[in-house]
């Protein structure tokens, strides 16, 4: 008697376990593309302090009042080198606009020089940060490059794109963004 | 038979006091290259599979080395908020060992839940399987064994 009821509580248990396990796959947001999570959306953005590859000073905190893109990246890195032509597409679109984003390159266990050279034979003349000890990697949990980050005018963190861009999925984010935050 | 419960009782007390000391002894100050190690250790690589930010020697893990070293050189943030830092940037998975709050303390209760269960079945069915042992056999019993062993007899006497 007693083990046939302790039969069904068994039963009873599990049963409800792997229904709320169910529950939580069928409830869980599907992640919208590459645009992945962080605790970091909606905070203030992590405090930056670096030096361009030309050794120029970079505080990221006065990059307030504009939309600030961080696009993480490595030479040798075969996401980094297909997505570039898209970055390059983008920043000239952002260039050509009153209000638009600021694009830098956070580079990510790369020498100058390769930098120097990916950028002098592919293109593209915005701003190389140095992160020569993973500091700013670290700040922003990103642990495998490409990762791309959007930072809204007021410093908060507004976006992380995880891998190799899609085409026009920055374009599009960014003008989402900028419906949904500028006052 | 009481000497044997009085040694199984001087274990389990034994046991629990030594439990008691480890948890709760503070161990020599650390250096600080102890201390990163230490929390390197508790940090899983975000790149490889199964290593710790110690043993590593993938970018992101010497990154997140270095990170540690220089917040335990600045000397502003306990072990719990370096690890807190790194948690926060990338997520619960760094975390070789989870922690003992939230959702993440059932990897702790459970297995001592279902032990505790375990052993009350166990103990639960120990004590009926003895309450259950046959006793001296009844009259009954011995009337039958009585006539059997005659008819064996008989049959033994006619062969």
């Amino acid at each position: 008697m007693f083990s046939k009821n302790l039969v069904k509580v068994v039963s009873g248990v599990v049963a409800f376990v792997l229904v709320l396990l169910l529950w939580v796959l069928i409830i869980s947001k599907p992640s919208d593309g590459q645009v992945a999570r962080s605790p970091l959306l909606g905070q203030p953005a992590p405090s930056i302090v670096a030096s361009t590859i030309d050794n120029q000073p970079f505080v990221l905190e006065r990059r307030k009042g504009s939309w600030v893109v961080l696009n993480f990246f490595n030479s040798t890195c075969v996401p980094c080198i297909n997505e570039h032509p898209l970055l390059v597409d983008f920043a000239n679109r952002e260039f050509e606009i009153s209000n638009g984003a600021e694009l830098y390159t956070v580079v990510n266990d790369d020498s100058d020089i390769a930098v120097r050279e990916f950028f002098s034979k592919n293109g593209g003349s915005w701003t190389k940060l140095k992160d020569d000890n993973g500091a700013i990697a670290v700040a922003f949990g990103v642990a495998r490059v490409p990762e791309t980050w959007i930072i809204d005018p007021n410093g908060l963190v507004r976006l992380r794109v995880t891998g190799e861009l899609s085409e026009g999925l920055l374009e599009a984010q960014l003008d989402k963004l900028r419906e949904e935050f500028t006052s | 038979m009481k000497t044997k419960k009085s040694i199984w009782i001087a274990m389990l007390l034994l046991t629990g006091v030594l439990m008691a000391i480890g948890a709760t002894r503070s161990g020599s100050p650390l250096t600080q290259q102890d201390r990163i190690d230490s929390l390197t250790s508790y940090l899983a690589c975000p790149t490889c599979s199964g290593e710790s930010v110690f043993v590593s020697r993938a970018p992101a893990a010497q990154a997140i080395r270095t990170e540690v070293a220089r917040q335990v050189g600045a000397g502003l943030r306990s072990d719990d908020e370096i690890i807190s830092y790194i948690e926060q940037r990338f997520g619960g998975q760094v975390l070789l060992v989870p922690r003992a709050t939230g959702l993440d303390s059932l990897v702790w209760s459970l297995p001592v839940a279902a032990l505790i269960i375990a052993i009350s079945l166990l103990v639960g069915a120990f004590a009926r399987w003895s309450r259950n042992k046959p006793g001296a056999p009844s009259a009954q019993d011995e009337k039958l064994v009585e006539q059997a062993l005659a008819e064996v007899s008989n049959k033994q006497s006619e062969g």
